[in-house]
This record gives C-alpha cells, sequence and structure tokens, in this order.
C-alpha cells in the first residue's frame, strides 16, 4: 500500500508521469518544431485538433457538474476554464478555424467530423469518458493537468517556427500565442486541485495513473497523424528518429 | 528570482516571483500580485492588464504586435501589457 505524498512529492510525481510520455517526442511534433511539415500537413493537423479541443469546455462541465459542492474553489476553476476557452475573449476554435484556413482548408472542413482521424475520435472519446465516468478529482488530474498543462511547452517549441520557417503572420498564428498563456493559468489551476483534494494514498495513485495515461492518449494521438498524414512524405529516418 | 513592486489606487505591494513568471498567469491562480493586477482575457486582446513600467523596462523585450495593436501610442508612454511579459528581472509597475 503506497503511503501518502506531501504536495510537493505529489506535484514531482505528477509531472514525472507526464514527462516520460510527453508528446513533443512525437514524430509529427518533431517534424513540426524542425520545419518539415508542410502547410498540408498542418492543415490536416487543424482538421483533427479541433475535435480534441474544441469540446474541452463541455469536458470540463461534466466535471463541473459533479465536483462536490463544498469544493468550492475548484468548481471556480473549472468555471473560469470553461468561461475564458469560450467566450473570455476570442473563441479559442475560432483562432484554430483562422490558423486551419492560412493553411489551405476551410472551416467546414475543420468542422465536419469525418475529416478526423480514428486515433483523434479515440482521443474524444477517453475525454468525454473521464469526464463522465471518473471521479472528479481524478478527472481533472487527467484532463487539466496530464493533457492540458502539456500545451505552454509544446506550443513554446512549436510557435517560433510557425513565423520562423513556416512564414506564418502574427494574426494566424495567434491560437498557438494565447495558449502559452490561458493554458498555463489552467494547468497550474489543474495542479491545485488535484494537489489540495487527493488527500489519500488511494486517489493520489489513481490520479498519477491517469496522468500518465492522459500523456500517453495525447502522444498515441500526435504520433498518429504522422503515420497517417505525413509518413508517405517524410519517412522516420529524414527525422533521425529511432521507429 | 526577481522583485515585482506594484503600484495600484494609491497602495504599494510587493513581492519576489520566480523567473519567466508572467503575473497574468499567477493572477490567475490567485498568486501576487492577485488580487490587485486588473486583467482579462489573458490573450493580448482587451487591455485590462496594462500597466504603466515605472522602472525596469530595460530589461524587457519590445512590444510584441499585441501590445503594439492594443496599446497604440501609449507604448510611448511606457505603458505594456502584463499578459504578454515574462519577468526576470526585478521591474516596477503600475495601474490607473
Amino acid at each position: 500500500m503506497s503511503e501518502l505524498m506531501t504536495p510537493d512529492a505529489f506535484r514531482t510525481a505528477l509531472e514525472n508521469a507526464i514527462k516520460g510520455n510527453s508528446a513533443n517526442k512525437s514524430p509529427f511534433s518533431v517534424a513540426w518544431a524542425e520545419g518539415k511539415l508542410t502547410r498540408a500537413h498542418l492543415a490536416r493537423w487543424a482538421e483533427n485538433h479541433f475535435h480534441y479541443v474544441g469540446p474541452f469546455a463541455e469536458y470540463l462541465a461534466y466535471v463541473y457538474a459533479r465536483m462536490p459542492a463544498d469544493y468550492v474553489e475548484a468548481k471556480d476553476f473549472l468555471l473560469s476554464n470553461m468561461y475564458e476557452e469560450e467566450i473570455g475573449g476570442d473563441r479559442h476554435t475560432d483562432l484554430l478555424i483562422r490558423f486551419a484556413e492560412a493553411c489551405g482548408t476551410t472551416a467546414q472542413r475543420v468542422k465536419d467530423p469525418d475529416n478526423m482521424s480514428p486515433t483523434t475520435r479515440c482521443l474524444q472519446s477517453w475525454c468525454y469518458a473521464v469526464a463522465m465516468r471518473e471521479d472528479p478529482i481524478v478527472a481533472v488530474a487527467a484532463l487539466v493537468v496530464g493533457l492540458e498543462s502539456q500545451v505552454p511547452s509544446i506550443y513554446r517549441r512549436q510557435t517560433p517556427t510557425l513565423r520562423g520557417r513556416y512564414g506564418f503572420t502574427d494574426e494566424e498564428v495567434e491560437f498557438f500565442d494565447l495558449h502559452i498563456v490561458s493554458d498555463e493559468i489552467h494547468g497550474e489551476r489543474g495542479f491545485q486541485i488535484v494537489l489540495e483534494h487527493a488527500t489519500t494514498p488511494e486517489l493520489q495513485q489513481r490520479c498519477l495513473k491517469i496522468c500518465e495515461i492522459g500523456a500517453q492518449m495525447r502522444l498515441l494521438y500526435t504520433t498518429a497523424l504522422y503515420h497517417d498524414y505525413v509518413e508517405a512524405d517524410l519517412p522516420l529516418r529524414e527525422l533521425d528518429l529511432a521507429a | 528570482m526577481a522583485r515585482v513592486v506594484f503600484h495600484r489606487s494609491g497602495e504599494v505591494f510587493a513581492d519576489d516571483v520566480a523567473d519567466g513568471s508572467n503575473l497574468v498567469v499567477r493572477a490567475g491562480i490567485k498568486r501576487f500580485p492577485y488580487p490587485h493586477l486588473r486583467y482579462g482575457c489573458g490573450m493580448g486582446k482587451c487591455g485590462k492588464c496594462a500597466c504603466l513600467v515605472v522602472s525596469g523596462a530595460m530589461h524587457l523585450p519590445e512590444p510584441n504586435w499585441k501590445e503594439t495593436k492594443v496599446l497604440g501610442e501609449r507604448i510611448g508612454g511606457g505603458y505594456r501589457l502584463a499578459c504578454q511579459l515574462w519577468i526576470s528581472h526585478d521591474i516596477e509597475l503600475a495601474q490607473d
């Protein structure tokens, strides 16, 4: 039986659970950071990404509804995250569509669920399942800590490349800029909720496990994007990656 | 660590923050300068987090495209958007 970890030890364990499966390691992310993707590849990414991040406020809404009423601060954090995703400023998905259009696809194609890959559908379904079925604290660990908190580090690597190597304008890549700030806030809020409310060894272990699975799911999703849309044009050997 | 001194409504608040801190991110998770810093969207659109840089401006990067768009001529008067700044040196800021 595991012992209850201190908040510092638990936070480190959560971070390590994510690190081992960081989506930064996927061939799609590596190719992106190296400037080796085409705009057509990025268009396929946007058409898939929309269906993963588009319902994010819906995922959180299920968690919000099931979060105990006396976890007032946790509920408020979730509500703020939902508001910021949708109507705090520009709707995040509108900015994703702007980027997609700059890549040569259309809003209609982006919104059409038939254009997502089976693996993206799998990630979306997993997010809904976790939000609806897991203990709400475990669900926050999965969705916010395991998935959302990774975003700033991913986009910090990718955004300069979008401007410098791919030649996008500032307005075209605004989707990525805003996530460096907003997801940093959201990720930290997620950590705070989990650290405060995972108060038994059993709950801590469940949070760690689902955080690891969440990071695996995102890695699986980005890796599939490479195999589905990029591999034929850009073999692994050109990325200097082990298969 | 960087020392942040923040002026608002005739009061002065100060604390140390880790290198690379964004004050809007900190306020968003209820850490200093919360609850004193006024901010909104966190994406460089609404301009609510605009601050006058009283000292330490020399350590900041040039204003980015969002600051230029939102602040316009106020940039010349020393204003910056807190949500667009990652602080790594001592700085003194003021909000109206």
